[in-house]
């Protein structure tokens, strides 16, 4: 009984990170419309319902970079150094149709329901 | 903070090296800000054991690590398809090849020294896993190769996906082909012409030693004035031939009779007419001095003597080769039966 309940759980953390994967990145380029650095962002998606994990938002922000979506720069703020990302003009792009396919998705799962 | 600094140099030992200082100076100002939130909502600075808890939460330094590394994998979703193609591949080949030449090599040597050709065998047969365990290192190591370059240089490198062969569905097998063969119920013509023509054959087989000319045609007269004749042994392998005919047919017969002829044809009924053929081969084999041929006139020794021998024993190898893939074949088959048995053991369940 332990063990098929272990089997399910498991399962069922493995489906929720597959379902998460797509929207963490749909919920970080959202967010940067607005400049943010790493920690501030991490607050204002929590503070929106979205919590992410440091060791999965951090590197998150940096493939998004690498990809050409966001674009960064390193600035002293409250006398530290931080780097900002901001959504570039082909994030933008990839966002709104993104955008588009979430919620064809989820006006599909809606009736599907 | 003493602790927050250790957790850094750790995470910066698994990161790549031309970016660890960019990563680490970026991970150091979040830490840092998230940790001054949390020092302010407590009035104080954490005690140590709530700084290792709150590091702890984070994640190990080789996992936090691992998440900046452009690789997660060896080899990627993108290329595993064509990579698992290519390994069955390489391996299937990889063992015919090892096996032909094995058997090749043994039976060049001599298959005449028993014990050695025994001790041949089994070291062949342990050097296999080597050949698989080689050739699997090679396929991965080039794949794991073409991953890391297409990581390294994304867009530039696409996956082997062009690798897999171009196909239609209209190039596929027809439903029903291949294994599925068995499953399908036989017409009644055609286990009557497999009765017929098994009778045919049969009776070809009892007049070709009246007639040699049937099996060689004009050769016969050739073979007639070569100083070689067949040794006694091939009568023994001759009348067991015709016995498994004699058989077959009459299995087949026994089938039409009982109107058993609709059933599908039994895998394990084919393996062992396939185990019986074994029977004639191996009676050459155990020729007694390993002759299959002879000089119609033994005056002739001391001219034809050599190339006799030279006869004998090439023709003895080739047997040899023979009788070593037969018995490829009926374990491959054996497997085979032995997987699809299991398989539908497992789909009943």
């Amino acid at each position: 009984m332990g063990y098929s309940m272990t089997l399910t759980e498991n399962l069922f953390e493995n489906l929720r990170l597959e379902l998460r994967r797509g929207c963490l990145t749909l919920a970080v380029l959202a967010q940067l419309k607005q400049e943010h650095y790493g920690y501030t962002l991490r607050k204002a998606l929590a503070s929106r319902g979205m919590e992410i994990d440091e060791s999965t938002l951090y590197p998150l922000l940096r493939r998004l970079e690498s990809q050409g979506l966001l674009t960064s720069e390193w600035r002293e703020e409250e006398k530290r150094n931080k780097r900002f990302y901001r959504l570039s003009s082909d994030g933008e792009e990839i966002f709104a149709r993104l955008l588009e396919e979430w919620n064809q998705i989820n006006t599909s799962i809606a009736n599907l329901l | 903070m003493e602790l927050l600094d250790r957790y850094l140099q750790a995470v910066r030992k698994h990161l790549p090296w031309e970016r660890q200082d960019d990563i680490i100076a970026e991970l150091r100002a979040n830490l840092e800000a998230q940790l001054e939130d949390k020092e302010a909502a407590l009035g104080r600075a954490l005690t140590k054991e709530e700084a290792e808890e709150w590091l702890k939460q984070i994640g190990s330094p080789i996992q936090v690590a691992a998440r900046y590394q452009r690789q997660q994998y060896l080899i990627g979703p993108a290329l595993f398809p064509t990579y698992s193609y290519i390994l069955k591949l390489v391996l299937t080949w990889a063992t015919v090849i090892y096996v032909i030449a094995s058997v090749v090599t043994i039976a060049a040597r001599g298959l005449g020294v028993e014990a050695l050709a025994g001790i041949s065998l089994v070291h062949a047969a342990l050097r296999l896993p080597w050949i698989w365990l080689i050739n699997a290192a090679i396929v991965t190591l080039i794949f794991a190769a073409v991953e890391l370059a297409g990581a390294r240089f994304p867009g530039k490198i696409y996956p082997l996906a062009p690798m897999t062969p171009p196909w239609s569905p209209l190039d596929l097998p027809p439903a029903g082909a291949g294994d599925l063969d068995w499953r399908k119920p036989r017409s009644f013509t055609k286990s009557l012409l497999e009765v017929f023509f098994g009778c045919l054959f049969l009776a070809y087989i009892l007049l070709v030693p009246h007639y040699p000319f049937l099996l060689l045609g004009p050769g016969a007269w050739y073979l007639h004035s070569l100083p070689y004749q067949l040794a006694p042994v091939w009568w023994p392998f001759y009348w067991c031939l015709v016995a498994i005919n004699v058989l077959e047919v009459a299995w087949k017969l026994v089938d039409l009779a009982r109107g058993s002829w609709r059933k599908r044809k039994n895998p394990a009924r084919h393996l062992a007419m396939h185990v019986l053929s074994l029977i004639p081969v191996g009676i050459l084999l155990a020729a007694p001095e390993q002759k299959l041929f002879l000089l119609k006139n033994p005056a002739d020794a001391a001219t034809l003597g050599g190339s006799l021998e030279a006869v004998n024993k090439g023709a003895f190898q080739v047997l040899s080769i023979v009788v070593a893939l037969v018995i490829l074949q009926l374990a491959w088959m054996g497997v085979k039966m032995g997987l699809n048995a299991y398989r539908k053991r497992v789909a009943a369940q």
